[in-house]
């Protein structure tokens, strides 16, 4: 069962697109828009997080936390503009479970929650993730980082697992290399162009030493395409 | 200023009282050795006007000193110039008073010339920032009255479109960040927490968080940073953004970024360093002054010349050594040197 999440937050904008994010994740969610009564609708709610803004119209977020503390052992994230040390202390000591300030990255954001749910629950949202992509009878192994054809394997580096991973996943679709690129630096591989022309180069010569050699299609000035 | 005479007479007290009491000893002295009553009398009666004609002249002078002081001080409009203004007086006291007053006055306005410069100075960097963060929010307008009018956009066009946008985005959110640190970085010490921070994952967190600048710009980047410091994380995030983000503005083709750590026997020692345009000899002791801007800040995209002077300025405070070595044409190297007391040596090597 997923996860429900409410979220407090004051900002229409934020509240909307974070409920987006949230649920393309495969979070249940539920948004407050009154921010009156808000103890009474979190009770209604009884979610299994709370994402709490600090600025709140006609409270702080901190109090309301303490006052959720008062009856529920739920776990609040805090979401907030200030990035003070003392109010990231404050928060975790009125009770918060993790402090997560604006502007946020998504995957940052959802990586913290996830990590907050798993330690509260002591279970993690079902992961279907699998280990294993197979596209034209080449199989690309994650966890032993190698590219398997029949019996031959080829070992992988950490960029080119990376890149082939990205092409693997979303086979049948050409991947721009701008794309490929900024995928690798949110992965902390900073490379540039050319970097990449010599990784797709040694990419394509271990695929031909296990006997492969279309895998990979290139379209000029759009990108690649397993 | 006016001086009323009771209170006049009861700050004398002392001196009336002594008066009196040697009134009484004299009297009761020329009454033994049989000095005459009347004759007694003449002697008092001429001691109590000598007494009161020196008392009134006192309180005149007095009464007239503060009075003159009092219209000065009502008519000038900058108060705190009094000791300058104040009359002449033979009185050693009054001269005193007036010297201990004229030093406090000095000090005084040196204060407030210095509020007033940082004030002048605030307010200029604010105006200034306005003026530059309007560009990426004027840009990101554009960019959607643009993207309004592709109708049938692909995919393809959508992401660049997109792609833009965060690139103004995250324009944004530097120029926002520099405004936070700048308001905060005259009392650091409200918010800092020092612990053992890992460099590596700072120096990855700025990177990714600038990617699309700096893939924009072409650049290769290597992170190399296994000590960690003991320092505050956000801080130093902050001063390697600025870092990264001069290094980026000052790239010359295929630019290579280098992040690296080194330990030293006083400290760890952290590098960032660039194959850009570098910096001339001449003013490399200068970058780190507010408001310098030099050759490259003039000839590239504009600088404001406050990016390094706040990174200096915060280093400062944290304790941590800011250098910056340069070949012109060649690189730059910048240097964050964090010492390590001897203290948390000895408690990390129990652990």
């Amino acid at each position: 069962m997923a996860a429900k999440i409410l979220i407090i937050e004051d900002e229409a904008v934020i509240r909307r697109e974070l409920k987006i994010l949230l649920e393309n994740a495969m979070y249940e969610t539920a948004a407050l828009t009154e921010f009156q009564n808000i103890l009474p609708q979190v009770r209604e709610q009884s979610p299994d997080l709370i994402l709490l803004d600090i600025n709140l119209p006609g409270c702080s977020g901190f109090d309301l936390c303490t006052q959720i503390r008062g009856e529920t052992d739920v776990p609040v994230v805090f979401l907030t503009s200030r990035t003070d040390s003392m109010d990231e202390l404050n928060g975790l000591l009125k009770g918060g479970d993790d402090y997560i300030t604006k502007p946020y990255q998504a995957p940052v954001l959802l990586a913290r929650i996830g990590a907050v749910l798993k330690r509260v629950k002591g279970t993690q949202r079902k992961q279907t993730e699998t280990t294993k992509f197979v596209c034209n009878g080449v199989e690309l192994d994650l966890a032993g980082c190698m590219l398997v054809c029949g019996e031959k394997r080829a070992d992988l580096t950490k960029a080119e697992m990376k890149i082939l991973f990205q092409l693997f996943r979303y086979s049948g679709e050409y991947i721009s290399r701008m794309d490929l690129i900024e995928y690798l630096w949110e992965n902390k591989i900073f490379i540039d162009d050319n970097t990449l022309s010599v990784h797709m180069t040694r990419i394509r010569e271990k695929l031909k030493k296990i006997g492969v050699s279309d895998l990979i299609v290139t379209k000029r000035g759009i990108g690649y395409r397993v | 200023m006016r001086m009323h005479v009771l209170e006049f007479l009861r700050d004398r007290f002392l001196l009336i009282t002594l008066h009196l009491i040697c009134m009484g000893i004299l009297s009761a002295f020329l009454r033994l050795t049989g000095y005459g009553a009347a004759n007694l009398m003449i002697v008092l009666i001429f001691w109590s006007i000598l007494l009161c004609v020196w008392l009134s002249v006192t309180y005149i002078k007095r009464n007239k000193y503060f009075e003159e002081a009092g219209r000065i001080l009502n008519k000038v409009d900058r108060r705190y110039l009094l000791g300058e203004l104040l009359p002449e007086s033979s009185r050693l006291e009054d001269r005193f008073y007036r010297d201990m007053i004229r030093r406090s006055n000095k000090s005084v306005i040196e204060r407030i010339k210095q509020i007033e410069t940082s004030e002048k100075e605030y307010r200029e960097y604010i105006e200034n920032w306005v003026h530059e963060v309007k560009a990426p929010i004027t840009g990101i307008s554009l960019l959607c009255e643009n993207g309004r009018k592709l109708d049938h956009t692909s995919a393809f066009d959508m992401r660049e479109l997109l792609r833009n946008i965060s690139l103004e985005n995250q324009r944004i959110e530097n120029y926002v960040n520099m405004a936070l640190y700048y308001a905060r970085s005259e009392n650091v010490y409200k918010d800092f927490i020092i612990r053992k921070t890992n460099l590596q994952e700072i120096a990855e967190d700025v990177l990714e968080k600038n990617r699309l600048l700096l893939i924009q710009n072409g650049v290769r980047a290597e992170v190399d940073c296994p000590d960690p410091a003991y320092t505050d994380g956000k801080w130093i995030a902050f001063v390697m953004d600025q870092m990264i983000l001069n290094s980026v503005k000052y790239c010359n083709a295929q630019p290579v970024f280098l992040i690296r750590t080194r330990r030293k026997q006083d400290g760890v020692c952290l590098t960032v360093e660039d194959n850009g345009v570098g910096i001339r000899s001449e003013e490399l002791s200068r970058i780190f002054e507010k408001g310098f801007t030099g050759s490259n800040g003039r000839t590239h995209e504009r600088a404001t010349g406050m990016g390094l002077y706040l990174c200096r300025k915060l280093c400062d405070k944290l304790g941590v050594r800011l250098q910056a070595e340069s070949e012109y044409g060649r690189g730059t190297r910048m240097t964050l040197l964090f010492p390590v007391s001897n203290y948390i040596e000895r408690e990390s090597k129990k652990d």
